[in-house]
């Protein structure tokens, strides 16, 4: 698989990496956050996976650009943010758990970074927000993101859709009429 | 359709390629793929979203991911050809392979499933049902 190595003043190295061993490497708990020990000509880096370009249609990955890093420098790097527990409240009341994030850029060495960053939801109800800064720290890390950003909002049931004759009526409207406000 | 648009008519253009992005499910747990280009209606837009709210009944959040946003002109049945283009008649969303049309969240993956493949009925193009996986890796 096609790749790109860059990171710590080094000209950008085009390089070839097995793609079965790049998969069981970003395939532990570590998920795409993993450190990455890269042999290119003989030389070792520590890398991490940084974007990876997938097929529009089959989602397959076909580049991967690995950024240098070194065991002691803050990086940031994304990390999935799982929900845990079952919302009761949100379930009887036929609510949405509307999760607005799915990932969050923490800040951290190498070897800090979390996994995952677990929310939990069991004590959400409807008309309830748990913001970025409602989540939980690990030691070392710190969160790049605006404290009052939504993570998990507990939405109300979402409105009844409308009957069969207006239903009609409202396709009606919508596929004719063109009439532009303004030509220029 | 849109409230305003800049010019009523516009030339067709080509249906080549795939989708350039919104080809991940970003929003939701689930999606419908798009697998062969084409025009989408406003109507056929309208009907997919009804067919899925509607088997879904209570609970669940739907995102539309595209937008009707070019008008398709028709000339009047039985008028001689010339005298300029015809007349806006409907809006269509120009769809490309890959992409992502509605994306749905807060049901089962049952469930899910069966509101999506009776929207696909509704779309004029090939579609597939689409689960979220942007952490994993596939060769």
């Amino acid at each position: 698989m096609p790749g790109v190595v860059y990171g710590h003043g080094i000209d950008p190295l085009p390089v070839a990496v097995n793609g079965r061993a790049l998969r069981a490497a970003l395939s532990t708990d570590a998920g795409l956050n993993a450190l990455l020990d890269l042999q290119v000509d003989g030389t070792s880096h520590l890398t991490l996976a940084r974007e990876l370009q997938r097929d529009p249609i089959r989602s397959l990955v076909t580049h991967v650009d690995f950024q240098i890093v070194r065991r002691d420098e803050v990086i940031s790097a994304d990390v999935p943010i799982a929900l845990v527990g079952e919302p009761v409240q949100i379930h009887q009341g036929d609510g949405v758990v509307d999760q607005q994030m799915f990932t969050v850029a923490v800040h951290a060495t190498p070897d800090r970074i979390p996994n995952a960053v677990e929310v939990d939801i069991s004590e959400l109800g409807i008309g309830q927000t748990i913001r970025v800064s409602d989540l939980p720290r690990s030691e070392g890390a710190s969160f790049d993101a605006d404290p009052e950003e939504a993570v998990v909002v507990g939405q109300p049931p979402q409105t009844e859709a409308l009957p069969e004759d207006e239903t009609g009526a409202a396709a009606e409207g919508g596929g004719s009429g063109a009439e532009p406000g303004g030509a220029g | 359709m849109p409230r305003k648009v800049k010019h009523r008519k516009q030339q067709r253009g080509r249906l080549s390629g795939v989708a350039k992005g919104g080809s991940a499910v970003t929003f939701g747990d689930y999606g419908i793929q798009a697998l062969e280009p084409a025009w989408v209606t406003a109507r056929q837009i309208e009907a997919a979203r009804i067919a899925m709210t509607r088997h879904v009944k209570r609970g669940g959040k739907v995102w539309i991911r595209v937008f009707p946003d070019k008008p398709v002109t028709q000339k009047p049945a039985e008028t001689r050809m010339g005298s300029g283009k015809g007349n806006p008649e409907h809006w269509v969303a120009v769809v490309k392979p890959g992409r992502i049309l509605f994306e749905l969240a807060g049901v089962d993956d049952e469930l899910a499933r069966a509101a999506m493949e009776r929207a696909i009925q509704k779309l004029p193009m090939k579609a597939r049902f689409v689960v979220r996986r942007d952490q994993e890796v596939e060769l």
